[in-house]
């Protein structure tokens, strides 16, 4: 039998290299995905597993794509999206976008989310040269590593950007300023931190403490008590959200009164109604978005849109979940970019328009503009503060531009 | 041994299953190529726990940690060290075999459920371990390596998993495979026999765990991904109910539980019947369905068919490839 599999592995090795030429002769003219009449793609997502909170955006996304559908599609093509669910588990994402590209020929892999998913796919899609587009993870590599990975680009802002914009309102609002921090001890932490001391500049020197825990760890108590001992008034807090959550009760609860950062992916009104249930005074705290609010300002165009949108064509979505606006503003994006690709969209031309955006997405807080370059590829690049009182998240200041 | 009708039979269906897996691939697409290169690393996995489970008697739910060390030897040697792919495997499987080797020390003292939650807290501890030691594993970002053709996947991971079916019936057939179910069947009467217990337990535990780890490795050539997530707990458990779903202690049964864990959530999470909320639901029904009704697995299926129904409760003495417990 061994034998016999070894005729096998030969007869495997003819076939590949059968297969190469055969490839090479066959490289058709046409794109795939894109018929007279349609444009297909799709991606993965987390709908079930740790991340299923995440299982919105996509049904936002594809309630976007009917509403544009139902007007016409892009160029007279109609958008079919196909997304599947990978459980934010990277094994899983893999086979299922080989799935997309070599059996569903879908013309680009659309929103997948997550960055540990997102990287096990973004070599495969690469090599193979199908767009890898408007990934849904906060990581900085989409852009600075654009050399190696052409064909790839994220959406929003990434995380080293945002807390150089808390490092900077730091600097220059709170002069009295002894800084704590409290982060997550792996990369996603790490990014967040070197944006902070960035945008601190000199006064990185007001860091008084800095405090690691690991992922799988929930009670941060400790890391808190110390961080408090340390004498600290400010307090960043770079974690994911049950930790994030828990921080903030120890907080309240140790009676220690510091201005609290928390970053924008665990800032989700959901999670700062649950610290506030659980005990946690968390009016004052400081955050930072970039999409619109809805909540505040329900009667703007933008926002009566996306709330007919989810009522049409995904009822049962919540439009106070910060998901899924995230989403239509996503999907307006890949939108855009399909109508800049001309009249017979090829992924060259789509990943020229991704690259060279000058977009007021109408999603996105009042005045931000998504810009890029074939050099500068962070789509969103501007953000704004916002302060946490009496339930809800309130923008102030100015628009943070190019922070980095 | 005496020959018996079945073993005509066994080899028959082996070179008919054998042609029909270095046949199929050429009727395939890419895709479905490289999806049946997944068949085949959960082919080995399964092969591998049943050694340990199946034949020896011994409870593993860490097998996807054994695969995880595989997958990092590989990846690390490929990554940072310029190896070839497959020069890296027989590393994989001495650094499994090491690793088996140690887990196989308290199995001499543990048994049932309290050996089961040693290889449980291995499950657990080894993707902990690749994320601590991230300068070496690229932590939870994990590590990218080069994409292969779905050809070239199906056949390394078929080649690979024929190898390892070899080791396994050559192993199993004759006296080491005796004193494995003798250890199984009764310690007490295994070594009052002669059959030294801490050596087969230790040694079924480092060919199980090398082979595993082989089965690792072309899991992250497959893959051309590493991260702890990828060898997290689900995937011992599935392994598990593979080897239980295919029948352990049955070298035949592994190939239809490998079908089941690869291409069952696959078909049900991108086809459109089902969805990938369904697959825990479908999972629990089978292994329910086949606990009361095929208590040994699948595998007894075929030795149905083989026999005719005539001698299949005889399976204390029915051929090796054949074996139920």
């Amino acid at each position: 039998m061994t034998k016999r599999m070894k005729a096998a592995l030969v007869l495997a090795v003819l076939a590949v290299a059968a297969a190469a030429v055969s490839a090479a002769f066959a490289a058709s003219a046409r794109t795939p995905g894109v018929t007279a009449k349609t444009i297909t793609i799709g991606g993965t997502f987390p709908l079930t597993g740790p991340a299923a909170l995440y299982g919105v955006i996509p049904k936002a996304e594809a309630a976007y794509f009917k509403y544009v559908n139902s007007k016409g599609g892009v160029h007279g093509r109609k958008i079919i999206f196909k997304y599947y669910d990978d459980g934010y588990n990277p094994a899983n994402t893999v086979p299922l976008t080989k799935k997309l590209v070599e059996q569903d020929h879908v013309f680009a892999d659309y929103g997948s989310l997550g960055t540990a998913p997102n990287l096990a796919i973004r070599g495969y899609l690469n090599k193979a040269k199908v767009p890898h587009v408007l990934v849904a993870t906060g990581d900085s590599y989409w852009a600075t590593q654009a050399k190696v990975y052409p064909w790839t680009i994220g959406f929003q802002p990434d995380y080293p950007g945002e807390s150089r914009v808390y490092g900077q309102f730091i600097r220059n609002k709170v002069p009295q300023a002894k800084i704590g921090i409290l982060m997550q001890d792996d990369a996603y932490g790490k990014n967040y931190y070197d944006g902070l001391i960035q945008g601190l500049g000199p006064a990185a020197s007001k860091v008084v403490d800095v405090e690691k825990y690991d992922a799988t760890q929930t009670d941060v108590s400790s890391q808190i008590v110390k961080l408090k001992a340390a004498g600290a008034n400010v307090v960043a807090i770079f974690a994911l959200p049950t930790q994030t959550i828990t921080a903030l009760v120890v907080i309240t609860k140790i009676g220690w009164h510091p201005t609290a950062f928390i970053n924008n992916v665990s800032a989700s009104p959901l999670f700062m109604a649950l610290a506030q249930k659980s005990g946690a005074n968390v009016d004052g705290d400081i955050s930072a978005t970039y999409l619109q609010d809805t909540i505040n300002n329900p009667k703007t165009a933008a926002a009566i849109l996306y709330k007919s949108i989810l009522k049409k064509y995904d009822p049962g979505a919540d439009p106070n979940d910060a998901n899924n606006l995230y989403g239509v503003a996503s999907a307006w994006t890949l939108v855009k970019a399909l109508e800049d690709s001309g009249k017979t969209p090829t992924r060259s031309s789509f990943m020229s328009a991704l690259t060279h955006m000058n977009w007021k997405n109408p999603f996105l807080y009042p005045g931000l503009k998504m810009l890029t370059t074939p050099k500068e590829r962070f789509p969103i690049d501007q953000q704004i503060l916002e302060q946490y009182k009496s339930g809800a998240w309130h923008p102030f200041g100015h628009v943070f531009s190019k922070a980095r | 041994m005496r020959p018996k009708p079945a073993t005509l039979a066994g080899l028959v269906v082996t070179l008919a299953v054998a042609a029909a897996i270095a046949l199929i691939p050429f009727a395939l697409s890419n895709y479905h190529r490289s999806t049946g290169a997944d068949v085949a690393v959960f082919f080995v996995a399964i092969l591998a726990l049943n050694i340990v489970t199946g034949y020896t008697g011994q409870i593993s739910i860490g097998h996807g940690a054994f695969m995880a060390i595989g997958g990092y030897a590989t990846a690390i040697l490929t990554h940072d060290h310029g190896w070839n792919d497959i020069a890296t495997l027989p590393i994989a499987a001495i650094c499994g075999f090491i690793a088996g080797v140690i887990v196989g020390v308290p199995a001499l003292r543990f048994q049932g459920v309290y050996l089961a939650l040693t290889t449980f807290a291995v499950a657990l501890a080894v993707p902990q371990l690749a994320k601590n030691y991230s300068h070496l594993t690229g932590g939870t970002e994990g590590l990218a390596l080069p994409t292969h053709t779905g050809m070239w996947l199906y056949g390394v991971g078929w080649a690979v998993a024929a190898v390892m079916f070899a080791i396994a019936w050559l192993l199993l057939r004759g006296r080491t495979g005796r004193a494995f179910r003798a250890v199984r069947d009764s310690e007490i009467a295994a070594a009052s026999s002669g059959v030294t217990l801490a050596v087969y337990k230790t040694v079924s535990f480092g060919i199980s765990a090398g082979m595993a780890a082989v089965a690792g490795s072309v899991y992250v050539l497959v893959n051309n991904f590493v991260n702890p997530d990828v060898f997290g707990l689900t995937l011992s458990l599935y392994i598990l109910i593979g080897a239980v779903v295919g029948g352990l202690g049955s070298l035949w049964g592994v190939l239809a539980g490998a079908c089941f864990i690869q291409l069952l959530p696959i078909a049900l999470t991108t086809g459109s019947v089902g969805s990938s909320q369904s697959v825990p639901v479908v999972f629990g029904a089978v292994v329910i369905g086949v606990m009361a009704l095929l208590p040994l697995g699948a595998a007894n299926l075929l030795r149905v068919a083989l026999h005719f129904g005539s001698q299949w409760r005889q399976h204390s003495d029915t051929p090796l490839g054949t074996e139920g417990r």
